[in-house]
């Protein structure tokens, strides 16, 4: 697994960022175990309290769940990874229409191309 | 536990030159610190004091709240940054060594390192390159259960494939209770590994603070705060 | 801490200086085989090689165990050694004692070791007969001339004298070496000259003491039966002070003024 961590911003930002983007592309499947926080900083090339902090806040919002014998796991709610999909889908939506007004197509004429372009691509 | 190392005032002259002007500084347990300047700004003087080759001219230096001695030598482990090893030592004589004089010495651990990297234990220390030799070093430091540990440029010189290593080596050894100082001018390889730095420049520390802190409030990274602070 | 320090200490140097005592050795048996084969004439050529060759070995044996003594000390205190070396939980006084037992060691071996190869190559039934008695002469000359007690003490000042006398050597050498790292960037020069200039004061001193002693013991001095009561003692107590300064002046850079490049 390949960790793109970028020295210019916080990194346990772009820690949480990553994990969820693996949640989503379901590299880590709901319930899955994850390793010790010092194999992952490892695996990512962080400090170990980068990563620390990055887990306690996804296991804050809940992605994340700690059984005190067993270790650290990925939800297990697959509504909530839903949620998750749907919410990181949203952004690269609102990104993409912001892009395409800046292209010069306010969001309905882009709603058509997109159509077109699906059709096409099914053919 | 209190803090590992605690520095006040601390100053250390050379005849004429200031090595070290009214040093204050605090580190906790439990992080892992770059000590970063150019050179000739004090980093390897500030080491050498933590490791008792130097005393100081004034101020006093603190070890897990002792004086530097026989007592903070054994909690201690010092990767400098030549090779400081007798040449005609064998990989497991230089381990036996280690072994005799470090209580908190992990034998097995060492081992494995060794195993992992395809190192011979019977070869002689003169047989092997110099790239070698460094990692030899760095496990054999990085094997000892210390409180703190000072790197001394770990990665200069080193080829990329085996600055990983070292780095990972660093992760992977962490434990809340020591603290790991890397000195170093190669910032942008280590910072991500950085809880903390602190910027030292002609003997004065003009920055000690969190990483994570910085980037959120420059917006930058240490290496582009550095470049710019520290600009000829 | 000291015993695993005499331990690496003794691993260290045997490395070089047993195959030396190997050599002489080999040398001794050879030496004594070619002698003993009493080669005539032209062949007589072969005997003095062979004998030039032992007696070489034993010079080398001599010289290096001595020069050994100093760059031993320097290389693994004041050469990137020393990294590892101070930042052993050690005191610096069981890192000077560590190299001082054993260096004491090596340089009686290798006076004990000459004598015996010298033995072995020159011993025969009648020599050693003649020397037996050369010693018995001696040693009732000796009873003569200091009493039984005299010389008895005689023998033991002259052992205790000749100990001290390595110790002290050894110690001057380490003090040198200590005074010299003082002077960053002229390290080997700075060793040199302190050596010297240590001596020249010894020299000094020794000079005055003599003197002083002439002066205080004008009698007795003159008489060989006063050695062992009044020179020998002095001679001893004279090279303890040195050797004491000596350590307490290397011991205290070491603490204090240690400066590693």
């Amino acid at each position: 697994m390949q960790w793109d961590i970028n020295s210019a911003r916080p990194v346990y930002l772009q820690l949480i960022e990553q994990v969820q983007a693996m949640i989503i592309s379901g590299y880590y499947k709901p319930g899955d175990k994850l390793s010790s926080v010092r194999e992952l900083a490892a695996e990512a090339g962080v400090n170990p309290n980068t990563m620390q902090k990055a887990l306690s806040e996804l296991e804050r919002t809940g992605l994340v769940y700690t059984n005190r014998t067993s270790g650290r796991f990925i939800t297990s709610d697959e509504s909530m990874i839903q949620k998750l999909k749907e919410q990181s889908a949203r952004g690269q939506i609102k990104e993409f229409i912001e892009r395409m007004k800046q292209l010069g197509y306010p969001p309905r004429e882009t709603l058509t191309l997109i159509t077109k372009v699906i059709q096409e691509e099914t053919e | 536990m209190g803090a590992i190392l605690e520095c006040k005032s601390l100053t250390k002259h050379y005849s004429a030159l200031a090595a070290l002007s009214n040093v204050n500084l605090t580190l906790e347990r439990g992080r892992i610190i770059g000590l970063l300047g150019p050179n000739g700004s004090g980093k390897t003087t500030l080491i050498k004091l933590i490791n008792g080759l130097l005393v100081p001219t004034a101020g006093t230096l603190l070890i897990g709240g002792k004086e530097p001695g026989p007592e903070t030598k054994k909690i201690v482990s010092y990767l400098p940054e030549k090779t400081y090893l007798p040449d005609w030592m064998r990989v497991s004589d230089t381990i036996n060594f280690f072994q005799d004089f470090y209580e908190d010495f992990d034998q097995k651990r060492a081992y494995e390192m060794l195993d992992r990297l395809h190192l011979d234990p019977s070869k002689r220390l003169k047989t092997l390159s110099k790239g070698t030799k460094e990692k030899v070093q760095l496990i054999l430091v990085m094997s000892r259960n210390a409180d703190l540990y000072c790197l001394d440029e770990p990665i200069g010189g080193v080829d990329p494939a085996a600055r990983d290593y070292i780095l990972n080596t660093i992760i992977s050894n962490y434990n809340e209770n020591a603290t790991v100082i890397i000195s170093t001018h190669l910032i942008a390889d280590i910072e991500r590994v950085l809880d903390e730095v602190v910027f030292i420049k002609d003997g004065i520390v003009t920055l000690h603070a969190s990483v994570e802190d910085i980037r959120s409030r420059e917006g930058k990274s240490i290496d582009t705060l550095f470049r710019e602070v520290f600009r000829c | 801490m000291l015993s695993k320090l005499i331990k690496h200490e003794f691993k260290a140097t045997a490395r070089l200086l047993l195959p030396l005592y190997l050599l002489l050795a080999v040398m001794t048996i050879i030496d004594r085989i070619v002698l003993s084969l009493e080669f005539k004439g032209t062949l007589n050529v072969i005997t003095g090689l062979v004998t030039l060759a032992y007696v070489l070995s034993v010079i080398a044996i001599v010289v290096v165990s001595s020069v050994f003594v100093i760059t031993r000390f320097y290389k693994n205190l004041m050469s990137d050694e020393g990294y590892l070396m101070f930042t052993l939980p050690v005191k610096s006084h069981q890192l000077i004692n560590s190299k001082l037992l054993v260096s004491t060691v090596w340089s009686l071996a290798s006076m004990v070791g000459v004598m015996l190869s010298l033995l072995g190559v020159f011993a025969t039934p009648e020599r050693l007969k003649n020397f037996k008695d050369f010693i018995f002469i001696q040693m009732n000359d000796g009873r003569l001339i200091f009493g039984d007690m005299g010389f008895a003490l005689f023998l033991i000042e002259l052992c205790v004298l000749i100990l001290f006398g390595f110790i002290n050597n050894i110690l001057m050498i380490y003090v040198s070496i200590a005074i010299g790292q003082l002077f960053r960037g002229h390290k080997v020069l700075g060793s040199f000259v302190a050596y010297i200039a240590i001596n020249a004061v010894i020299q000094i001193f020794t000079s005055l003491l003599i003197v002083l002693a002439g002066l205080l013991f004008n009698k007795t001095f003159n008489e060989v039966s006063s050695l062992p009561h009044i020179i020998f003692p002095i001679s001893i107590l004279y090279t303890i002070i040195s050797s004491v300064l000596f350590y307490f002046f290397t011991d205290l850079i070491f603490r204090k003024k240690l400066n590693l490049e």
